[in-house]
């Protein structure tokens, strides 16, 4: 017998299957779980037990559907997009507020664009990585260290802090503005080769969180604003159990009482009316309760995995802007996973954030599922 | 170019690096992340869960079997009747219409109230509750879905009327409400169980999610002293009483003289334990005449005039006056005196019975005769702080202790309002009040050598499988009287049956001592009477007493009349039972 050496991505036009594959099994068990938590209350408020799944599945399939094109579609095509994706992102958050805009649950998140409606917000994410990309890509073509000029600091800057303001001034989602500056420093920690900066103002950050905190929990939180009360109701979720941490806690109920085993598959009982829409940004808990903390360990690890191979994949893209490209949807996946699960554990204030692949909703998982075409598309010309 | 592309690589090689260091700071947190999940998991679940079981499950009460209430004899005299308690589960109905139908049908309601419930939005609406069984398990045969039948239990007494005012009986709850039932209620009161169901957020009971349940402990078994047999004959005789003397009300107590067991305790007109709300004729046509409330007169009709009212005595006292007289000196049996049919105390002339006076006779013959003045004399010869003092020690000031509830006290005058002229009514048992009850237990004690027992019904309580046995214990005291004094006592009181005014209480075969008494109540000259007679056996040693006491005869009011052929009847009966069951 010879032993054959095991060549592994050997090809240079091979796209990444362990990615693929990785993907594809979150958004099935993602399925899966949203047809579990969701069938008892949709079978009572919809008459269907699969409302939840069928909408999910029309989602999933326009998602894969953009997937594929993604995967057809040259990256380096979307260079050319960069201001072109910054202006539509913008226009598209201003029409929450034109009559085609949406108000659901007092906030106007959503347009109408007639066959579905569609969350503005999500498009803002994937904007801001096409531009850095390809921003970053040019300043550093034209020479050493432009982009520490104050113009190049300028152009990397202004655009993303100006749709995350957008964001969350005109439909009130702090989450998704917090995902959006998120996503360009990341990208910018890795543009850039210095760290100091970067610490400096994570130090800085985390001083003022600190201050915050400290200030709420010495302070009387009853004529605070909805912001204040919820950091209150964070560090003593079991005060505000009626109100601000009704949520937080029907999910910590939840995740304790699934135990090291779980229930079993379907068998939650605080998807049973307790913790309301538990499909949306809480159902990670639901995955606690049923499947036990191996079952919450495994989804953690295959996130694990999904970002590693996105690391892997950047790190082998043959140009910056392809490798730029994949950071940033890294970074997009890793900061929605981290914050969702902090906040279902009660790590953090509660803010919604939905976890990806998994949680239900049409416009996320559509621009979820593009982005890993397009981190597919730049794996298939890898080194 | 080439400076542009060795930047460029230079970038890449820095890029990579970093690349490399976000994604580990991100698995960092993840797997962080991961811990805390898994501290919540492993050692917050504890916690978490019994927080999540209480707000899943949805409790529903099994009540408890009430203990029994049994009597010597070992008959069921309070017992447990399964009912049905009828609810319907709005989300579970399937045919509205046909349930509400079979619902008013089976039941006996109006449309409008069964529909008003079926159709309200709520987790569980009962319909009807202590449903009897028959018409529960007739329900349940339809088998409509939403409709939920469950058992439970309701006190049941199968004698209805027999000593009702002893036992009491139940509310709602099963919890006591008068009587034994009251007072032995931690006992014959179960451990409440529970089924425990799940439950979605609304409350709806979630199938085949299986429930827990936490069994019932049933109440422990009351054993009691009363007699059933005696208490039965003893209830028949003052039934007769009570029509054939049209009186207010007739009351037997029968009491084991040495230990205070009691064997009897009527209270005529007793009312219908299984319908105590319901009024009882005498009571309803006092709701027709008067503007007593309903409350009023159940509460009236509950009363046991044995232990909750108070009268005076009158000669049945005289044992009292005999014993204090004879236990401190003040007189002997062979005491000479003399009856001018009255005595004058103070400025007062207070008349004997006997108007023409009895003339010269010795204290036993005084005693024989019911003598007003001669008592009167001993009473005196005592004096007022002696005379107080035995009626103390004789316990007549405090409460016999017996366990039922609301014994009323005796209302006496204080020692330094006692005149002779009170002294005088004293001695001849008027002017102060005491409950039948304490009558009997003070005359108990003075003739079973002065032994002052606490007159009861409890015996013991029993679980239900036998494994755990409370026996009450109850306090005595030693020494009211010395055991000379109960000697003499025993003596002129067989007199008294043997020869004096007491004869109607004479049964032939049995040595029978006692005394009659004939009171007028308060006010005086309103020509109403209480008459009783107080009567024991064996005379010379004493084992059963039993007190009959007709209140408010018409006709013939003379307690050596009609109330001493009450005991002697009851006596024929029951001295012989006694015998044949050996009764100690």
């Amino acid at each position: 017998m010879v032993r054959q050496p095991v060549k592994f991505r050997s090809s240079k036009h091979n796209m990444d299957y362990v990615l693929l594959t990785v993907v594809l099994f979150l958004v099935g068990f993602g399925l899966l779980m949203i047809y579990s938590v969701s069938s008892y209350d949709a079978g009572m408020d919809h008459g269907d037990s699969a409302f939840f799944l069928k909408n999910q599945a029309q989602n999933t399939v326009v998602g894969f559907v953009a997937l594929f094109i993604m995967i057809k579609f040259p990256y380096k095509t979307l260079q050319r997009f960069d201001v072109l994706a910054i202006v539509v992102s913008a226009i598209l958050i201003v029409l929450v507020k034109s009559p085609i805009g949406i108000t659901r649950n007092g906030a106007s998140r959503w347009i109408n664009v007639g066959i579905t409606t569609f969350q503005p917000a999500e498009v803002a994410k994937i904007g801001v990585i096409i531009y850095l990309s390809s921003i970053i890509q040019r300043l550093e073509s034209l020479g050493k260290n432009v982009i520490r000029t104050p113009k190049g600091l300028a152009i990397v800057l202004v655009p993303p802090v100006f749709l995350a303001v957008l964001v969350y001034e005109l439909t009130n989602n702090l989450s998704s503005a917090v995902i959006i500056l998120g996503i360009a420093v990341a990208m910018l920690f890795v543009a850039v080769p210095d760290y100091k900066w970067f610490f400096a103002s994570g130090a800085a950050v985390l001083a003022a969180v600190v201050a915050i905190v400290s200030y709420v929990s010495n302070a009387d939180t009853s004529g605070s604003t909805f912001r204040l009360a919820r950091i209150a109701a964070w560090l003593n979720p079991e005060a505000y159990s009626t109100d601000q941490a009704f949520q937080t806690l029907q999910a910590l109920y939840a995740i304790g009482s699934g135990g090291i085993w779980g229930k079993g598959l379907g068998q939650s009982m605080q998807k049973r009316g307790f913790l309301p829409e538990a499909q949306n940004d809480m159902i990670f808990s639901i995955i606690c309760e049923e499947l036990g903390l191996f079952g919450a360990l495994a989804i953690i690890l295959l996130f694990v995995v999904l970002i590693w191979s996105c690391m892997i994949i950047a790190n082998k893209a043959v140009d910056r802007f392809g490798a730029l490209l994949v950071v940033g949807v890294m970074a997009h996946y890793a900061i929605q996973v981290i914050l969702n699960i902090a906040v279902v554990t009660n790590t953090i204030p509660n803010t919604g954030i939905t976890l990806p692949f998994i949680s239900y909703g049409g416009t996320s998982t559509l621009f979820l599922l593009t982005e890993i075409g397009i981190v597919l598309n730049v794996s298939k010309s890898c080194r | 170019m080439a400076i542009k592309n060795s930047t460029g690589r230079r970038n890449m090689t820095v890029q990579k690096r970093k690349t490399f260091v976000l994604c580990i700071m991100s698995v960092v947190l993840l797997l962080l992340l991961g811990v805390r999940v898994g501290y919540l998991m492993i050692f917050c679940s504890e916690h978490y869960t019994a927080l999540a079981t209480d707000l899943h499950e949805r409790e529903r009460d099994i009540k408890a079997a009430r203990g029994r209430i049994i009597d010597s004899t070992g008959t069921v005299l309070a017992d447990n009747k399964t009912v049905c308690t009828i609810s319907v589960i709005h989300s579970q109905i399937k045919e509205p219409d046909k349930v509400i139908d079979m619902l008013c049908r089976e039941l006996g309601l109006s449309e409008e109230y069964v529909r008003k419930r079926v159709e309200k939005y709520s987790a569980r609406e009962r319909i009807k509750s202590n449903v009897d069984k028959e018409i529960g398990d007739k329900i349940r045969n339809y088998d409509m879905a939403g409709v939920k039948v469950d058992e439970d239990y309701k006190r049941y007494y199968p004698y209805d009327d027999l000593a009702s005012k002893v036992l009491g009986f139940t509310g709602g709850d099963n919890q006591g409400i008068i009587g034994l039932e009251v007072t032995y209620e931690k006992y014959l009161t179960g451990k409440k169980g529970q089924i425990l169901t799940l439950t979605d957020a609304k409350g709806i009971e979630l199938d085949g999610m299986g429930e827990r349940r936490k069994e019932p402990e049933a109440g422990k078994d009351l054993y009691i002293s009363l007699d059933v047999n005696i208490q039965r004959y003893a209830t028949q005789l003052a039934k007769q009483a009570y029509e054939t003397k049209q009186a207010a009300g007739v009351s037997i107590i029968v009491m084991n003289v040495n230990n205070g067991e009691i064997l009897a305790m009527v209270d005529v007109p007793e009312f219908h334990l299984n319908e105590p709300y319901t009024l009882i004729d005498e009571f309803q046509v006092q709701r027709e005449d008067s503007q007593e409330s309903t409350q009023d007169l159940l509460n009236k009709m509950w009363r046991n005039g044995c232990i909750n009212d108070t009268y005076e005595p009158g000669s049945t006292f005289k044992t009292i006056t005999a014993a204090a007289g004879l236990e401190s000196g003040a007189v002997r049996l062979e005491d000479n005196f003399s009856c001018p049919g009255y005595i004058i105390v103070d400025d007062r002339k207070i008349r004997c019975h006997k108007v023409a006076g009895h003339g010269a006779e010795d204290f036993t013959h005084a005693v024989m005769n019911s003598c007003n003045p001669v008592f009167i004399m001993v009473g005196l010869r005592i004096g007022v702080e002696r005379y107080y003092e035995y009626f103390t020690k004789f316990g007549l000031k405090q409460k016999t202790g017996i366990d039922l509830p609301g014994e009323a006290g005796t209302i006496m005058h204080q020692l330094d309002k006692i005149g002779e002229v009170e002294l005088a009514t004293i001695s001849f048992g008027q002017s102060f009040q005491i409950t039948p009850v304490r009558l009997m237990t003070t005359v108990a004690g003075l003739i079973n050598g002065g032994k002052l027992v606490t007159p009861h019904f409890g015996v013991k309580a029993v679980n239900a499988d036998g494994t755990s046995v409370d026996e009450f214990v109850y306090p005595t005291s030693e020494g009211i009287v010395s055991s000379d004094t109960t000697d003499k006592l025993r003596y002129v009181l067989e007199q008294v049956v043997e020869n004096g005014g007491g004869k109607n209480g004479y049964v032939e075969g049995f040595r029978i001592g006692g005394k009659t008494a004939t009171s007028q109540t308060l006010p005086r000259g309103s020509g109403r009477y209480i008459a009783s007679f107080l009567g024991f056996a064996p005379a010379d040693d004493p084992k059963v007493m039993a007190l009959a006491i007709i209140d408010t005869p018409q006709g013939m009011y003379y307690g050596g009349q009609i109330a001493a052929p009450v005991v002697r009847q009851l006596f024929e009966n029951i001295l012989p039972y006694l015998e044949e069951i050996d009764y100690k």
